[in-house]
């Protein structure tokens, strides 16, 4: 009986193949769920990278349009009335609550105009943090996966890593034929944990910077909104 | 609370993610390592025999894989270290053979004289001794003359020998061996490989001291020890007259001495010695030591 019949005798689960799917199929179950969840965990980072993509060129976008609307001399009035019909978001959500503080102040028969400044002000405050919390939402998702999926990967590597030099041990033969495919799918969790982590990272680094971005557009628009509406209210008290 | 546009992105993520992962499944299959043959150093362990083996050929041969001596004639084998010289078919002369002079042709002259003169008439005597005296002579000049024809006399010139041998230094004996080997390989003539085992020497040993007789309860046997070197021949058999190498004095060790040559010729044939090996013993000392033999 030469050695190699003894290895296939000792190591029935080890065969030649080496496919992707052979890879999964081969490793203990635990290094299965690892390499499950980190799938999922990649799906979904790039769903929330596909989504927050398409939502902040969206969003600077509408922001644009906006912003050119605004400066273009129209009527405040006819703005709002034309935002106001729809629901909005970012820039022209801030301007439809400035307005709907704004309006309220004035149609009501009180003409309250002591607080109105300071009203208008929390609530454009209050818009603004809801608009960065629609554009951040998620975006941990992406932090957690971006450091932990290493991590992830790495328990799988070590687990199956185990389980393969228990294995040899049970095999009592060292030849790289024995000792590479257990080791190769381990390798493959953490590979897995990379391909989901290195995306996540870098897109998680990118839209941080882009949220900040357009909380700073959006704040100066609300000082400088602000600082419209208190002449207005100056004029007219 | 699912919005469509994190729909969209959800569905892009997992049709890219089992897109890549099909072309995962096609294209990442485990090729094995086309590894370049490395250039590797191929180790073999050999004994100093196999190695001498090796070494066995001629010095100008083309590289062959087997390692083969030049032969070129069966016989006893012998090998030259120049095998490019021309093959001479004559003997090879050696001086000291042809040191004794060949005898010289008997002078014929001496016979007649020798014939005891009748005593009759001293006329007749002497005429008829003249006249056989003559033709003794004649008869002798004759046979003399015949023989000088027939056996032209050689001259024995030590320089001529010497210059005889000079010339022959281009040629050289044909190279002889078990089997003829047109073509022999490179390596060096004298990589003999034969070795005579510790086996067979010990059954020799054994043969000669069972057939050695030294004189026993001598005072000194240490003076008794005998060292012979004999030269055999591919049958085992002494193919010359063994040399004492040990000198001593006394009956006592003559006898020991005389003992151990008798041992010798009466130990032959010595075919516990294999014929493969015979250049290993074709010439072997012996050492005849009495203290051995009593030690066992």
């Amino acid at each position: 009986m030469n050695p190699g019949d003894v290895a296939q005798a000792a190591l029935p689960l080890t065969s030649s193949d080496l496919s992707l799917f052979a890879l999964f199929w081969q490793a203990h179950w635990v290094v299965k769920s690892v390499m499950l969840g980190l799938l999922v965990a990649s799906v979904w980072v790039w769903a929330i990278v596909i989504d927050k993509l398409m939502l902040f060129g969206r969003t600077r976008k509408a922001m644009d349009r906006f912003e050119q609307a605004f400066w273009s001399g129209q009527s405040l009035e006819e703005l709002y009335g034309s935002l106001s019909s729809r629901p909005v978001h970012s820039m022209a959500a801030l301007f439809v609550a400035a307005m709907r503080e704004w309006k309220r102040s004035f149609e009501s028969k009180s003409r309250t105009f002591a607080g109105l400044q300071t009203r208008i002000e929390k609530v454009m405050d209050v818009t603004i943090a809801r608009e960065i919390e629609r554009l951040e939402r998620r975006l941990l998702v992406l932090a957690t996966v971006g450091s932990a999926g290493p991590f992830i990967g790495l328990f799988g590597t070590v687990w199956g890593i185990m389980t393969s030099f228990q294995s040899i041990a049970a095999s009592k033969n060292t030849s790289l034929a024995v000792v590479a495919p257990g080791i190769a799918e381990a390798l493959f969790a953490t590979a897995i944990g990379l391909i989901a982590a290195i995306p996540a990272t870098i897109f998680y680094n990118k839209f941080v910077s882009e949220v900040n971005k357009q909380a700073q557009r959006l704040e100066g628009f609300a000082d400088e909104f602000a600082a419209i509406l208190s002449r207005q209210i100056d004029e007219r008290a | 609370m699912k919005r469509p546009e994190m729909k969209t992105g959800l569905t892009i993520s997992a049709l890219a993610h089992a897109g890549l992962l099909l072309w995962g499944l096609i294209s990442f299959n485990a090729r094995p390592l086309e590894a370049r043959p490395t250039d590797s150093l191929p180790v073999d362990i050999i004994s100093t025999k196999e190695f001498s083996e090796l070494t066995k050929g001629v010095k100008n041969a083309p590289k062959v894989e087997e390692s083969k001596q030049l032969v070129e004639k069966v016989a006893e084998p012998r090998t030259v270290d120049d095998t490019s010289a021309k093959i001479s078919e004559k003997r090879e002369v050696k001086t000291a053979a042809a040191e004794p002079p060949l005898p010289e042709p008997r002078p014929a002259e001496a016979k007649p004289e020798k014939k005891p003169p009748p005593k009759t008439d001293p006329i007749a005597e002497t005429l008829k001794k003249e006249e056989a005296k003559k033709r003794a002579e004649e008869r002798a000049k004759a046979k003399q003359q015949k023989q000088q024809q027939q056996k032209p006399q050689p001259k024995f010139d030590p320089m001529q020998i010497a210059a005889l041998l000079d010339k022959r230094d281009p040629q050289r004996q044909a190279v002889t061996g078990e089997a003829v080997v047109p073509m022999p390989s490179l390596g060096t003539s004298s990589g003999s490989a034969s070795k005579i085992s510790q086996s067979e020497l010990d059954a020799m040993r054994a043969r000669l001291m069972q057939l050695w007789n030294p004189p026993a309860g001598v005072q000194n046997p240490q003076e008794l020890v005998v060292r012979i070197r004999i030269k055999l021949g591919r049958d085992g058999r002494l193919a010359g007259p063994p040399i004492v190498l040990t000198s001593g004095r006394g009956t006592i060790f003559e006898t020991a001495r005389d003992n151990a040559i008798r041992a010798l010729f009466r130990g032959q044939p010595f075919n516990m010695l294999s014929p493969s090996t015979y250049e290993a013993w074709k010439e072997i000392e012996i050492t005849f030591d009495p203290r051995d033999m009593y030690n066992g």
